[in-house]
C-alpha cells in the first residue's frame, strides 16, 4: 500500500535524534516521524544529569519537550525501544522483542556509551558508575547518601562535572588519572594552571600518572580501588570517565559501512541512500585538519543532527564538519573555552598567549601564520564565538592578526576589515 | 502581517558617546534609574557594546536575534529559545553558565555575570515601547526600525547621494 506522507523513523531519542525530529517537522509538516529511544525517559538535556545528581534539578525538569528550540510537537516517542537489526533492503529495523518497523528515511542517532577499560578488574561491583544516563544520575545520588570517599578515574570534563557534583554533596573526592594533568584532551599540561589551582581550592584531590588496577567490592558494594602503584584507596563509589565509544553493535549484520562509527557524506548520508547517521555515532570532519573525526558533544550533535533532519525531508544540506577539540564550560568557578588545535608543543604552529593572575588566552595561528587555527581561554572567555567563526571559516586574517594577537578583536573588525 | 521591528545601527552617525550603553545598564537594574543602578550588586551591565574600528568608525554590537540563532540550538539546557516577537530570549533560570552559548555566537555579544553564572545578551527591552539604548541615542545610530522601511531608506539614501554625485 502507497502511503501518502514519508514515514520517518530515528533511532536514538537524545541530542542528534531529537534536533533532526524538529528539523524534519520544519520542512515537512505531513510526514510520520517516530522516535525510538532505548532508555524509559523521555528525551531529556543530558548534560543536565550532574544536577540530577545534585538534587539541584528535578529529572521531570530537564525534559527535551517545550525547552529552548524543542517543542516537541506532531514527533511520536516510544521510550524502551532498542533496535537490534536493520534491513535496508526491506527498509525495516527489528525492535527487540516487539515486531519490525518500516521506514522511508532512517536516521542513526544512537549516540555513544561510556568506555569501559577491559583490564580494569571489578567493575561489576554497586557503586561503579560511569555517568551517561538519567538512570545512572538516580542511582548516583542513591549511592551518594551512604558514600564517604569516591574515586574518580579519568580527569576528563564529564568526571569533573561528576566530581563537583559528588563535592556539592558532602563526599570527598578523589581523582585518579593516568596523564600528567586534567583535561588533557582539551588542553595541555602547561595551559591548564589555572584550572588545576581551581580544583585544588576547590577540595578535589588529584593523583596524576596513576591509573587503576582493579576495584575492591564486598557485598556492600565497592569498598576501595588497587592502583597500579601497588597502594590502595578505601572508597565507596567509583565513576569511570575514560572516553566513549558509539554504539553500533545493532548493525553487525547490515550492510551499513562503519569504520569505528558509522561513515556517512557531507549530507550525512551512508552508503545506502534512505539512511543518515548523526551525533556521537557518525564519522564527521574536522575543517581545520581535514581529518576524519567523531566527536562526543551535545552541541556538535544537534547541529548535525539539524543537518540530517533537512537531508531526510529532502532540503539538501552540506554538514560543515566540526572541530575535534570544542568545548566550552566552567569547572570550580573557572569559565575556558577550547577550539580547534590547541595542543602545539613540539610543533610548529604560532602561538602567542597573554596570561595574567586571572586570565589565560593562548591563540594559535597555522605555520605560515595566515590562519587562526585555535585558541584556549581561560577566565576570560570573552567573544569566543568570534575565534571559531574565523578558524572554522578558514578565514584569511592577516588584516585583523594584530587585535587578535593583542586581545583586542570586536566584531566591528569583520565589519571593516 | 505584524512585521516585527529590530534594532539598526547607522556607524556614521555614532560618536562613541556610550549614552546607549548606560541607558541599557539602567533598563535592565532593578530600581531602574542611573543612581540606584550605581548602587546595586551585581552591577547591571550593558547588553550592547560600542567598539571603535581604526581610524574614525564607532559601531555599537548588539544581538542581531539571528533568523538561525546557533545559541538556541547549542544551548544544552534548553534555556534560549526565540519568542512571539522573533526575540532570542534566555531564560536565566535554566541558564547553568556553561558558556557554549558563548562559544558559538559569531558577533561576540553574549556576556556574562560571573556572579550569578548566568549569561546575558539584548532583550529588546520586552517593556518598553522603544528599546532603551535606540531611545537614549542622542545622534540617532540607534533606530527602531521593521526591515522593510530600514532598507527603503538605505535606498533613498543612496540614490540621492547617486544624484548629487551626477549633478557635479
Amino acid at each position: 500500500m502507497k502511503r501518502d506522507y514519508p514515514d520517518y523513523l530515528i533511532i536514538g531519542g537524545s541530542a542528534a535524534g531529537m534536533a533532526a525530529a524538529q528539523a524534519i517537522r520544519e520542512k515537512d509538516t505531513k510526514g510520520i516521524i517516530t522516535v525510538l529511544s532505548e532508555e524509559p525517559d523521555m528525551p531529556y538535556f543530558r548534560p543536565l544529569i550532574p544536577y540530577v545528581v545534585t538534587g539541584k534539578k528535578k529529572a521531570e525538569s530537564i525534559g527535551l519537550s517545550g525547552n529552548g528550540p524543542y517543542t516537541g510537537a506532531g514527533i511520536e516517542i516510544h521510550t524502551g525501544a532498542r533496535v537490534d537489526s536493520v534491513d535496508t533492503s526491506r527498509k525495516s529495523v527489528g525492535i527487540s522483542g516487539k515486531d519490525q518497523l518500516s521506514y522511508d528515511k532512517l536516521l542513526f542517532a544512537t549516540g555513544s556509551s561510556p568506555y569501559i577499560p577491559p583490564e580494569l578488574e571489578g567493575t561489576d561491583a554497586c557503586g561503579v558508575f560511569a555517568l551517561r544516563k538519567l538512570s545512572d544520575a538516580r542511582a548516583m545520588a542513591q549511592r551518594a547518601e551512604s558514600t564517604r570517599h569516591a574515586v574518580m578515574l579519568g580527569g576528563g570534563l564529564l568526571n569533573l562535572k561528576a566530581a563537583f557534583a559528588l563535592l556539592e554533596l558532602g563526599v570527598k573526592v578523589t581523582l585518579v588519572i593516568y596523564s600528567p594533568e586534567v583535561l588533557s584532551q582539551l588542553m595541555e599540561p602547561e595551559d591548564a594552571g589555572l584550572i588545576r589551582n581551581a580544583l585544588d581550592k576547590a577540595g578535589l584531590k588529584i593523583i596524576t600518572g596513576r591509573s587503576a588496577k582493579s576495584i575492591i567490592s564486598d557485598k556492600s558494594g565497592v569498598t576501595g580501588v588497587s592502583l597500579d602503584d601497588g597502594s590502595e584507596m578505601p572508597c565507596q563509589m567509583v565513576c569511570i570517565g575514560k572516553g566513549v565509544r558509539p554504539n553500533i553493535n545493532f548493525l553487525s549484520g547490515s550492510k551499513i559501512a562503519i569504520d569505528k562509527g558509522i561513515v556517512v557524506d557531507r549530507y550525512t548520508t551512508c552508503n545506502n541512500p534512505h539512511t543518515f547517521a548523526a551525533g556521537d555515532v557518525a564519522v564527521t570532519f574536522d575543517p581545520v585538519t581535514g581529518d576524519r573525526i567523531m566527536t562526543a558533544l551535545w552541541t556538535n550533535a544537534v547541529e548535525m543532527g539539524r543537518c540530517a533532519g533537512y537531508n531526510m525531508a529532502g532540503a539538501k544540506t552540506a554538514y560543515s564538519g566540526t572541530f575535534g577539540i570544542m568545548n566550552a564550560s566552567q569547572v570550580a568557578d573557572e569559565p575556558f573555552v577550547s577550539m580547534g588545535i590547541v595542543h602545539t608543543k613540539d610543533s610548529a604552529y604560532e602561538v602567542h598567549v597573554r596570561a595574567t593572575r586571572s586570565n589565560y588566552r593562548k591563540v594559535v595561528f597555522s605555520r605560515d601564520g595566515e590562519r587562526l587555527v585555535g585558541v584556549l581561554f581561560i577566565g576570560d572567555i570573552t567573544g569566543a564565538g568570534m575565534y571559531r567563526y574565523l578558524i572554522r571559516e578558514n578565514k584569511q586574517i592577516s588584516k585583523i592578526k594584530s587585535h587578535i594577537v593583542d586581545q583586542t578583536l570586536h566584531y566591528g573588525h569583520f565589519l571593516k576589515g | 502581517m505584524h512585521e516585527p521591528k529590530e534594532i539598526f545601527v547607522n556607524t556614521s552617525r555614532c560618536t562613541a558617546c556610550k549614552t546607549c550603553e548606560i541607558s541599557c545598564a539602567v533598563a535592565h537594574s532593578r530600581s531602574g534609574n542611573l543612581y540606584g543602578a550605581l548602587q546595586e550588586k551585581p552591577t547591571p551591565k550593558p547588553r550592547l557594546y560600542v567598539e571603535w574600528v581604526s581610524p574614525d568608525v564607532n559601531v555599537p554590537i548588539l544581538c542581531r536575534h539571528c533568523e538561525d540563532a546557533p545559541c538556541v540550538h547549542a544551548c544544552i539546557s534548553g534555556a534560549i529559545s526565540r519568542n512571539k516577537e522573533s526575540v532570542v530570549t534566555t531564560d536565566s533560570d535554566k541558564c547553568i553558565g556553561c558558556w557554549t552559548c558563548v562559544m558559538v555566537c559569531p558577533y561576540g555579544v553574549i556576556g556574562r555575570h560571573l556572579e550569578t553564572h548566568k549569561s546575558y545578551r539584548c532583550d529588546r527591552c520586552p517593556d518598553r515601547e522603544t528599546p532603551a539604548c535606540v531611545s537614549s541615542c542622542p545622534t540617532k545610530a540607534l533606530v527602531y526600525r521593521t526591515v522593510k522601511s530600514f532598507s527603503k531608506d538605505v535606498r533613498k539614501e543612496a540614490a540621492s547621494k547617486m544624484i548629487a554625485g551626477e549633478g557635479e
